[in-house]
């Protein structure tokens, strides 16, 4: 059986060239989030990750306070789900597809939904 | 004969039957009991024998015929009678089918000489639906139902829904009309409708068939197929009734309907269980993992018993209820990566306990678990295999296999484990306990947190989805009949569940198609103890035998149905999505082709109303789906299905 590992040092080289990665694409302030939510949906990141990014299939992405770096290098090398490479989704787009994700609104809290509530 | 006329009418069969049943009641008890009771070709005393009118009733021929005429035209007591009775004598209630002519003969003797009532004849518009409908009611119930399979075309249709069965340990009896004497087919469809053997079809997934000669041989198989398909490892079994044993005069036969004996489950060895608990008891991280485990509520109460004498954390594979999920040692499955004794419980696929592999292009087992872990596996998985269908999953050497069913051995076990348990160890299962609960809390909170994302969207979210049907049947003696593994295991991370009925687990075999149908065969079970069966019907499952719903109208067979609908098929998708990704095109939008139930979409509600069924929706706000549900709880009420469609989130 074989048993697979991963070095820190790989991990490490690697969040380091993805946090590089970061300022190299910054933000374009002229993208609008929904131009963002129509490529989260043409590149079918819904059908696991929900609609509003709420998990299910997938691990929620609303919500979650990860840096840019972090969320690429999960899609470009990811553990469990398809590996979306940069020449099929460029970086301009997963950057958007990330400002989108950042922009789902907060659900309304616990408290403020009674079967919720409820049933703590 | 209507029931209310049996008395008027009982003839020497009935009395047989009558003598037969009492035998079954005795062997419904314990092996010792059902022995005594059995002592073959007497009634049980219980029984009186016919009078003289009956005797002479029973004789009865048609006026104006001579005897040439009478013995063309006519059948005093068809052979298919007889069958009745043995179906009668083990204790069978319905009877599933869709009509064929291959058994016309017991098809009628049902329905005129047994009264239509236990067995009472469910209609169903295909096959599949009625061997699914038969194992949705066998995890309710605790017992088989009768499907009636016409021969060949019958059971083709069957084929998938007695795979599943088969995958999922479920007990059916499968009865197969067929035309065995090629001389006495008519020509055209009954040469079409007869094979050498017709069960081959399914012999690969069934735990014994047969293809009884006589009446007498038809009996004794009858009670053979029963005994199998009840013993550990529970299954669906095939009879084949010949068309012309079933219309054939039954004359002067000496029949006796002989007493149904259950097997008693096997239980592990002593001494290996011994071993078991030695290991249970020394390990510092023991974990207990149960997949088909419980067959019924005493199942469950054991395995609770087991946990806290150890204070061992449960991960529920969910096979079937197995362990309340509101107990403190309900746990999530990373617990096994932790563990350095598992104990495995009826478990179908023990090799994934510690291991995985990734479905990347190169399929490179990974240990997910210590590298010290020992495995105990207590199962009657090894006790019953066959070859072709690999449904037995990877080979597995785990540290100490008993064979026996694990409900059965697990009083042994516990006694083993509370003999071993030194005051030392039973002093660590404070801190034990504590560190369970706070960590069984801490999963509630994360579902409760997690429910609240997409809480107002449309497509309405699964979470919201379980949450509005939770607050309207949450004071009910609720059952839900679907499973819940496609909506995230929503009902299972924000429904309390303690009691074996509540839920029953999949199809077993992964065969779409099984949702709607075993839904409506446990609704059936849940309708004579007065329980609410609710049923979240994935789209996609709905598209296989949507006829069930008619069926569910026509027998009035009380169903909650909500769907989760979202309009495809969408595991499939990220498989495509996969393949994709690994040749690199069509990332953007291909993944939808063949995958989208769309263009145009379904009316699933107006398919349930078109079958008979109140319904509502397609409904898209989430608003809406609490009044829709609280509307179709109040036909569900007045014991008819109610449908709600609810277009959904994927997942």
């Amino acid at each position: 059986m074989t048993v697979l590992h991963t070095s820190p040092w790989t991990i490490g080289a690697l969040l380091l060239l993805l946090f590089g990665l970061n300022t190299a694409f910054a933000q374009d302030p002229a993208a609008p989030a929904s131009d963002g939510k129509e490529l989260y949906l043409s590149y079918q990141c819904w059908q696991c990750h929900g609609y509003e990014g709420q998990g299910g299939a997938a691990a929620r992405l609303a919500g979650k306070q990860y840096p840019y770096a972090a969320f690429a290098r999960f899609v470009r090398h990811p553990n469990l789900m398809p590996a979306y490479p940069p020449n099929l989704l460029s970086d301009e787009k997963l950057r958007r597809i990330f400002d989108y994700v950042r922009s789902i609104p907060e659900p309304p809290p616990l408290e403020d939904i009674p079967a919720l509530r409820e049933n703590k | 004969m209507k029931p209310s006329d049996k008395g008027e009418r009982l003839n020497r069969r009935e009395f047989l039957s009558t003598a037969a049943a009492a035998g079954v009641a005795a062997a419904a008890l314990t092996n010792t009991e059902a022995a005594a009771a059995q002592e073959a070709g007497k009634p049980a005393a219980a029984a009186a024998p016919p009078t003289a009118a009956q005797l002479a009733m029973e004789y009865d021929d048609p006026v104006g015929y001579s005897a040439a005429e009478v013995d063309d035209y006519f059948v005093k007591h068809p052979g298919s009678d007889f069958m009745v009775d043995c179906i009668k004598a083990l204790d069978i209630d319905y009877i599933t089918t869709n009509p064929g002519s291959s058994f016309r003969g017991i098809h009628e003797s049902i329905v005129n000489y047994g009264g239509n009532s236990r067995p009472e004849l469910l209609t169903c518009p295909h096959e599949e639906q009625a061997v699914a409908m038969a194992h949705g009611y066998a995890k309710v119930a605790g017992k088989p139902l009768a499907m009636l399979a016409h021969g060949t075309v019958g059971f083709q249709h069957a084929a998938m829904a007695v795979y599943n069965a088969w995958c999922d340990r479920v007990p059916i009896v499968i009865l197969g009309g067929n035309h065995f004497d090629a001389t006495e087919r008519r020509a055209g469809v009954e040469w079409a409708h007869s094979a050498q053997d017709a069960a081959t079809v399914v012999k690969d997934y069934v735990k014994w068939d047969d293809a009884p000669h006589s009446l007498q041989h038809f009996a004794e198989s009858m009670m053979r197929a029963y005994k199998i398909a009840m013993t550990p490892p529970m299954g669906p079994v095939v009879v084949m009734i010949d068309g012309h044993l079933q219309e054939a005069e039954v004359g002067n036969q000496s029949l006796r309907i002989p007493a149904m004996s259950p097997t008693q489950p096997p239980v592990g060895d002593a001494n290996a269980v011994a071993e078991a608990a030695r290991w249970l008891v020394e390990a510092e991280a023991p974990v207990i993992a149960a997949d088909r485990m419980a067959h019924d509520q005493r199942g469950i109460d054991r395995l609770v018993e087991l946990a806290e004498v150890l204070q061992a954390p449960v991960v529920n594979l969910r096979g079937r209820l197995n362990f309340p999920n509101t107990h403190h040692l309900s746990q999530g499955g990373g617990e096994l990566g932790r563990a350095d004794v598992i104990l495995g419980l009826e478990v179908n696929d023990p090799w994934s306990l510690v291991n995985s592999l990734p479905d990347r292009v190169h399929r490179v087992p990974q240990r997910r678990g210590r590298p010290d872990t020992r495995v105990i596996s207590i199962g009657v998985n090894d006790l019953f295999i066959k070859s072709n269908y690999q449904n037995f999953q990877r080979y597995f050497a785990a540290d100490l296999s008993i064979a026996g069913d694990a409900q059965a051995t697990l009083p042994a076990l516990i006694e083993a484990v509370k003999a071993q348990m030194s005051r030392a160890r039973s002093r660590t299962n404070a801190e034990r306990k504590q560190r369970w609960q706070e960590s069984h809390a801490k999963r509630r909170a994360a579902s409760l947190e997690a429910a609240r994302y997409a809480w107002d969207a449309s497509p309405v979210s699964t979470a919201r989805l379980y949450m509005e049907l939770w607050q309207l049947v949450k004071d009910r003696d609720w059952a839900m009949v679907s499973e819940d593994r496609q909506q995230s295991q929503w009902a299972n991370r924000l429904w309390p569940m303690e009691k074996a009925y509540q839920f029953i687990g999949g199809s077993g075999g992964a065969g779409v198609g099984y949702g709607a149908p075993a839904a409506v065969g446990g609704a059936l079970a849940h309708r004579a103890e007065g329980r609410l069966a609710i049923n979240v019907q994935r789209d996609g499952d709905m598209m296989y035998v949507p006829g069930v719903f008619w069926t569910a109208a026509h027998h009035r067979i009380p169903l909650l149905t909500v769907t989760h609908n979202n309009r495809g098929y969408h595991q499939e998708f990220m498989h495509l999505q996969r393949m994709a990704s690994r040749r690199q095109r069509g990332m953007d939008g291909s993944s939808h082709v063949g995958n989208m139930l769309s263009d145009p979409e379904p009316d699933l509600a107006k398919i349930a109303a078109g079958m008979g069924c109140w319904s509502a929706g397609p409904i898209t706000a989430p608003r809406d789906v609490g009044p829709a549900i609280k509307r179709a709880l109040d036909v569900v009420d007045n014991g008819e299905p109610a449908f709600v469609d609810v277009v959904c989130q994927p997942r």
